[in-house]
Order: C-alpha cells, then structure tokens, then sequence
C-alpha cells in the first residue's frame, strides 16, 4: 500500500516537474535578448544577472556588474550613457531596481537604485535637460534628478511603455503598448497629445525635421507634428519592431516578414521593392555613411548599400534582435542564444573578436 | 509539434474569445473561463465515461462473480489477472476509463500555462513569439497587448491580497485564490470517491481506493501550490474546471456528498 502512495506522489511529482519546467524558467534564465550600448573605449551589454564592460579593442571583460550574480536582478534594456558620466539601466527583477553604474569603474553611482516603479524596465530612459525621464512598464514615466531622485511626480500614461523617449529639443515622445504616443511637455510635466497607433509600439520614434516617424504593429509607418497632427506615410507586409533610421529624407525599416523597405519620405514613394533576407527583423536598421546595416533573426548581419546591393553579409549565429551599436571603427553584434554574447565586426564585414562571458 | 497542436489552438481559441468579448478590463479572465467550458464540453463524453467506469467498477465489487474469483483465485494472481480481465471483457467496462481523463488534464493544464504565459507576452521576446503564434486570419493588432486584470489579479503574475505586514514565505500576499484551488480540487477528488468500502479480499480494489484516498490529500496540495506559485490566469482555469467537474459529477446522482464531512470512514479500505 506505501509503495502505492510513493508512486502516486512520485507522479505528482513528476507533473509538478514538468509544469515548472515549462515555465521558461523566468526565475533563473533570461528571457529575451541582451541590451546593447557602446562610448569610445567600451562595450557595455545587459545580459542577464549582469551588465558587462567589454573593451571594444580586444573584446575582454572590463567589468561586470554586480560583481557577483544576484539572481533578483535581470538586465536586458539598453544601457544608456549620460554627458556626465553615468550608465543608466534599468533591471526585471523583485525590486525593479534603476542603476546608475560609472562607466570606468563599474560601481554603484547613486547612493541607492531607484526602486518605485511597479514594472520591469524593458526601455531605456532618456537623460535631457539633466533630467533622466525613465518610462517603465507599469505605464508610468518616471522623472528623476541625475542622482536617482524624483524631481517631479510620474506621468501616468497608460499601458506598457517599453520605448525610449525621444526628444526633439521641446517635447518628449514617448510610445506605449496601448497603441498610443505621447507627447509631454517637459517644462510642465504634462501630456499635451495622445495619439491613436491603431497598434502597439514596442520602439522609439525618430525625430525629423517637423515632427517624428513611428512604426507599429498596426504596420504602419506614421508621421506626427507636436501638434498632434498626424498621417499614414507608409505601411509594411506585418508587425514594425524596430526604430526607422532616418539619414537624407529617407527612412529606412524593416517588419517581421523581414521585408526591407526604404522610404523617401518627400515623395512618399518605396525605393526598395522585394528586399527581403533571410528572415524577421526586429532590431533598428543602422545607418552609418552611405551603409545601411540590418540584422535577422536568423543571426545574420548584412551591410547594404542605398540601391540595396548587398555589400556583405555574415553569419553571426543565433538569433538576432538586439540593435547593432558603432565604436570608433567597430561594429558590435549581440546574438540570442549563440556560442557567445557579443561579436565585434570592422566596416568590411570581418569578426574581429566575440566575447563570452566567464562564468 | 506541441507548439503545433496544443500552444497555438489554445493561445489562438483565447485571443478570439477575448475579442469577441470586447477586449476590455477583466475580459481575459472570462475569455479564461469560457476557454475552460470548452476545454470542458470538449472533455465532457471523456469524464463521461470516467464516470460511467468509476461506476461500473464499484458496481463490480459487490458482483457475486467478481466476488467468488477473488477468492478462488486469491493465491494465483497470474490466474486471478485473467479472470478479471475476462469479466471486464464480457461486461464492456474499460478499467483504465477512470485514468484517461486524469491524464489528458496534465497536457492541457500544460498548455493553458504556457497558451496564458505567451498570451500575456510580459517581455519582447514573449511578444515577439505571440506574434508568431497568431493565426494569420486574426487580427490581434487591436486587441495586444491583452489587458491582464481580472477582479483584484493581474493574470499574468500569482495572485495575493496584500498584507499589512510582510510574511517571507507569502511574497504575494494572503493566496486566497490557491485555498479556493485546494478546496475545490478537494471537494471533487472526494465527491468522486467510492461509498462503498472495497471487498476485503480484493486486493486491486483495495490498492485503488488506498491511491484515490492518497489523491484527495496530494492533488489539492499540489495544484494548491501551482496556484501560489504560476500565474494566477491557471488558477481560474483550475477553479472553474473543478466547479464544472464538480457539477458534472453530480448531475449524475452519484455525488457522494458524505465524503466531505471530516472524519467520513465509510472510503476507508478495510483492513486485512
């Protein structure tokens, strides 16, 4: 009869093993792909329990932060590097820590994170006016001093809001998952325009000359004054992830078909037809000279030229979701669930080093 | 495969019934338990027949002819196996009906977790695979991200009623909605037990009513602690499948209602 009870238990067991198991294990495994930034001399990637210093010249470890693994913090947004001196990134975790980091050291800036917000940090913040305006994904914008202390109370906006601000120098835009950007007066700390997507957006806008572009998973490209203004330049074959690039009139992005498109944004008019590689794009093309330079999922990275002539193209590995970021001469890749975590290419398209961290 | 068959129908059968809802506040947590109801009506001949053997068996133990072969047969069990497996033959009755049921539970609560979990899309890759679960004829770009409230509960995390103070081992607060788990898995697995105390001499009755006694204390723990620990989206499911089971069963007349008082002997094996 006991040995009944043991198999029985056992396979209670077993189910309660195979559902944990199930869950992706949030608790102890990273969840979505690494943030990425970079300043002259390092890489800095959030990659998990930790944010990683890399030497953009030899691709080894600087620092890591913290030093040792605290499993109650998960880095994945893009770190930011303020003018004076800080990196700022946010963490999923119990306490959804905001991190001031000095950049040489790798220690601890403020004299404690800033922990009230509800939400995971999935954006970046965005540092203007020496003001860090920090949106997080319980909806809230968060405005604190360059110390880590609330200035102003946070603007409720609704949502998830999973985008960094962008700034055209007067407002703020902020994109929400709740299909809608705002725009905030900074001076007042207001939203003074809410403007319907139709879709959720998971990525930035792109500052223009009288206002900004936005994509959406409604897929569209969107055009939008500080008035609130705003019009359907462009539409894509599915779901816009990432943030156009705007260089020379012409807005370049990329949907979840992998469909690359290029738009001149006075005639409205595609100049790119049937671009297509090997796979979903998520990531923000990059734009540097006359190089236009996207990612896949499939991990490859490929460098284009206007007309769309493939330069190069490169087999990174992995999945690749994480915008390629620029130092000096260095290109740096950060695949998902690859042999390493980060890859640095020179401007002809060859691997220069990959880093993995040590465990 | 699995994402094929179980992941995408259920995350797919979700989204639409939480469109057609109005995909406003506290529709996800419908659209859970109308999802439920299906998954319910779908199982509905499945728990039918589980009934239907769970009776049949328990009308065996008082056959005069099952009675007699465990006797005769009581020191050869090879013999005794054979005769068995002949009268269940001869009478239509399936022994391993009552399982089947049990067992397709597992798959779907494995399912819904993951179907809520990738539904709720918490990170960019959670959205991003959503996006690729979507069936290309809906459009969900009005309806995602899905609105997660329901009454006090963010589904998409474990469910607690905050407490004035902190309790390390409660990290969400009072788990109101994993006792009510506990509870009605509890009332089910005891409302579904045998009145009648199996024939002392048969021995694979008596192992079965010491297993079915050994269910009604670890599966209401067990699912008790899914409750306290997955999101709390699972949780409805288990409420509102364990209500409907409940119902079900005593649709039947067959509730045995007794079982719940504390102290109730009468599932008890006898002794030998």
């Amino acid at each position: 009869m006991k040995t009944n009870k043991l198999k029985l238990l056992l396979l209670l067991v077993l189910g309660a093993i195979l559902l944990g198991a199930c869950s992706g294990g949030r608790a102890t495994l990273v969840n979505t792909w690494a943030g990425l930034s970079a300043d002259g001399s390092n890489a800095y990637l959030a990659s998990g329990y930790h944010v990683y210093a890399v030497d953009v010249q030899t691709g080894r470890e600087v620092w890591r932060y913290p030093a040792e693994t605290d499993t109650n913090i998960i880095f994945y947004a893009n770190p930011v590097l303020t003018s004076d001196g800080q990196l700022i990134v946010g963490s999923e975790g119990n306490n959804h820590e905001l991190i001031s980091i000095n950049p040489e050291t790798g220690k601890d800036n403020w004299v404690e994170p800033f922990m009230a917000a509800k939400g995971k940090w999935v954006a970046s913040p965005l540092v203007f006016n020496d003001t860090i305006y920090a949106p997080n994904s319980d909806g809230f914008l968060y405005i604190l001093d360059l110390n880590g202390k609330m200035s102003a109370d946070p603007i409720e906006l609704g949502g998830s809001l999973w985008a960094t601000p962008v700034t055209d120098g007067t407002y703020i835009y902020v994109t929400s998952l709740d299909h809608h950007l705002h725009i905030i007066d900074p001076i007042n700390g207001v939203s003074i325009n809410t403007i319907d997507l139709g879709g959720a957006s998971p990525s930035s806008p792109v500052v223009g000359e009288d206002g900004v572009y936005v994509g959406s998973f409604a897929s569209n490209i969107e055009f939008i004054t500080p008035q609130g203004d705003h019009e359907v330049l462009a539409t894509a074959s599915n779901w816009i992830w990432g943030t156009p690039a705007l260089d020379n009139g012409t807005l370049y992005y990329a949907d979840l078909n992998g469909v690359l498109y290029s738009l001149d944004i006075a005639s409205g008019s595609q100049n790119w037809n049937g671009v297509k590689p090997d796979g979903p794009v998520v990531a923000n093309p990059l734009v540097i000279g006359d190089v236009i330079y996207f990612v896949t999922e499939e991990g490859t990275f490929l460098a284009l030229d206007r007309d769309a002539k493939t330069i190069w193209e490169k087999e990174v590995g992995g999945k690749i979701y994480t915008t390629p970021v620029v130092s000096g001469e260095t290109l740096l890749v950060a695949p998902y669930q690859a042999e390493f975590a980060l890859a640095a290419y020179d401007f002809e398209g060859k691997q220069v080093w990959t880093f993995t961290p040590e465990k | 495969m699995w994402q094929t068959f179980i992941i995408q129908p259920m995350v797919n059968l979700l989204l639409w019934i939480y469109d057609i809802l109005g995909h406003g506040p506290q529709m996800f947590g419908v659209a859970i338990i109308l999802f439920t109801v299906i998954i319910r009506l779908i199982t509905w001949p499945l728990n039918a027949s589980q009934v239907k053997g769970a009776q049949a068996m328990q009308e065996l133990q008082n056959d005069k002819e099952w009675q007699e072969i465990q006797k005769k047969y009581a020191k050869d069990r090879e013999k005794l196996a054979q005769e068995q497996m002949r009268i269940y033959r001869e009478r239509g009755i399936n022994p391993f009906a009552s399982c089947l049921p049990t067992l397709i539970q597992f798959p779907i609560i494995i399912g819904l977790y993951q179907a809520v979990i990738r539904a709720m899309a918490a990170t960019p890759l959670d959205m991003l695979n959503l996006a690729r679960t979507v069936y290309p004829f809906q459009n969900v770009e009005n309806i995602i991200p899905l609105n997660s409230t329901f009454l006090w509960m963010n589904l998409g995390r474990p469910e607690g009623i905050p407490l004035p103070f902190d309790v390390s081992f409660l990290p969400n607060g009072f788990p109101l909605l994993a006792l009510v788990v506990a509870l009605t898995t509890y009332v089910q697995t005891k409302l579904t037990m045998p009145t009648t105390p199996p024939n002392p001499n048969d021995q694979a009755a008596a192992q079965t009513a010491a297993m079915t006694s050994s269910m009604a204390i670890y599966m209401p723990l067990m699912l008790g602690w899914f409750a306290l620990t997955f999101p709390s989206g699972i949780s409805v499911y288990f409420i509102t499948s364990n209500l409907l089971g409940i119902v079900q069963y005593a649709a039947t007349g067959r509730a045995n209602w007794s079982n719940l008082l504390p102290g109730s002997k009468k599932n008890t094996p006898a002794k030998k």
